[in-house]
């Protein structure tokens, strides 16, 4: 059972981030934290977009870095901010990008569910240039795990999205991670959001954990000022 | 916008001037066909090296943020400064059979002046520059993010390269190969003095206009226009609509 264990250190302009992290398979943990706190960047350090200044990022036998290991390599699914389509794709090209080569082991059925309950049908040969906002991020979403990872990264995943939308896919990826029993970590500052979708948190504040365990924890006794405002908000 | 078309367009008249019965290579010595053939010929391998060379370099210069970048941005922007008489007289100055890779390559039974080899290169010296600007800005302009997920979704760099840069840098590509094509098949300033034979078709056009005056000119004139313009023309057209056929 692959195990996620990572120590990250990370130095900006600003601050360094030095977090440390364990996760068991199949855990859902929230990375929490005001804005600038470096949430995102652990986040893209775990995904190998940044390259850490030193730690160790461990997923079970395959060690992500030291030294870095290039991104084709790492077993992992990473939803960005932004939707990061590929313009010149239809939809079903986008959703299909990663399964050139893996199309056994029903994947074909595993894409149609995701057309499915993502209502991708009706856009499924449009080109990528030309759906919504809300419609590239379902389109998003069932890029990254087409591919069924073992390990899924999302960065603040439903930006620009209404509520009932937010809802409906907070649903579907709690679903897919009791049918695949993938490895999650989601960066958000909405805690309702991570609430639901996360059973354990760690709180981040100038690039160190402040706190960590489940939310009834976190929410009965914040370490500091900053997270009982954040968790009240 | 209508003035400005037409007085740019306005030398294309003189092909209608009153220059005489026009000569078909009749006592010129060289012929229309040969500088065809070599033009056309050497340009298509001039364009090959160039793709081959230029594109990783492109490539690199696009995707690069070490200092070092603006050192090697500094030694392409030199080959496209370079103005192309100089060019020549230096290449033949470094490379003639006089100097040593000269020498070298002459006992290798390759000779550096005056070759098919020489006509080539110098091509490929004067137009790999502008091959390489044009390429490196359209390289730069496919966003990295796309090309990280397209990494994270388990594709190689060249993979990456082949499904994600080049189909959204085409457009670019496509400019920078015309660019390229027109530089070099057109190049006369280097090429007649490092390779006056085989003579291709600006060469031959010069001969011609020494030898024999404008009416020996004039055929391989439209016949230079015809061959050079068509192809950049034709991939200008082609990557023009199939960007408009992937936005409709």
């Amino acid at each position: 059972m692959p195990t996620l264990d990572a120590h990250i250190v990370k130095a900006r302009r600003v601050l360094t981030v030095d977090v440390r992290l364990r996760l068991e398979q199949g855990e859902r943990l929230a990375l929490f934290g005001a804005s600038g706190a470096g949430k995102s960047t652990v986040l893209s350090c775990l995904a190998g977009i940044e390259t850490p200044d030193a730690g160790r990022v461990q997923f079970g036998d395959t060690a992500f870095f030291p030294p870095n290991l290039p991104l084709y390599l790492r077993s992992l699914a990473y939803l960005t901010q932004s939707d990061s389509l590929f313009p010149h794709l239809s939809v079903a090209d986008n959703v299909c990008f990663g399964l050139r080569g893996h199309e056994s082991n029903g994947a074909s059925q595993w894409v149609e569910e995701l057309k499915q309950r993502l209502e991708l049908g009706p856009l499924w040969n449009e080109s990528a240039r030309r759906i919504s906002g809300g419609q590239a991020r379902r389109v998003a979403l069932a890029r990254m795990l087409a591919r069924r990872p073992p390990l899924v990264l999302l960065d603040e995943p439903f930006t620009a999205l209404d509520r009932p939308t937010i809802d409906e896919l907070l649903d579907a990826i709690l679903q897919w991670h009791h049918a695949l029993g993938f490895t999650l970590i989601a960066v958000d500052h909405r805690v309702d959001i991570l609430e639901k979708l996360c059973t354990r948190a760690i709180a981040i504040e100038d690039g160190r954990v402040v706190q960590e365990g489940a939310w009834p924890e976190l929410i009965a006794a914040p370490a500091t000022p900053k997270l009982a405002r954040l968790l009240s908000a | 916008m209508l003035a400005f078309t037409l007085t740019l367009l306005y030398p294309l008249v003189g092909l209608c001037a009153p220059v005489g019965h026009w000569q078909w290579n009749g006592s010129i010595p060289g012929s229309t066909a040969s500088a065809v053939r070599v033009s056309l010929v050497l340009t298509g391998i001039a364009l090959l090296v160039d793709v081959i060379l230029g594109t990783p370099v492109a490539w690199y210069l696009a995707r690069h943020t070490g200092r070092d970048k603006i050192a090697w941005e500094a030694a392409v922007l030199i080959s496209v400064l370079m103005p192309p008489l100089a060019l020549g007289i230096l290449l033949s100055l470094a490379f003639g059979p006089t100097t040593a890779p000269g020498a070298w390559l002459l006992r290798m039974g390759v000779p550096t002046a005056n070759s098919p080899l020489a006509f080539a290169a110098t091509q490929v010296y004067v137009s790999i520059g502008y091959y390489i600007v044009a390429a490196r800005a359209a390289l730069a302009a496919v966003p990295g993010d796309l090309e990280r997920i397209a990494a994270l979704l388990g594709l190689r760099p060249w993979q990456v390269f082949r499904r994600v840069t080049f189909p959204l840098a085409r457009l670019g590509f496509a400019a920078a190969l015309s660019l390229a094509w027109v530089r070099a098949l057109g190049e006369f300033g280097a090429v007649i003095v490092t390779a006056y034979y085989p003579s291709g078709m600006p060469v031959q056009i010069w001969i011609n206009l020494q030898d024999a005056g404008m009416p020996a000119v004039m055929p391989l004139l439209v016949v230079f226009l015809l061959t050079a313009l068509p192809l950049p023309w034709v991939i200008h057209l082609l990557a023009q609509r199939r960007h408009a056929d992937a936005n409709a």
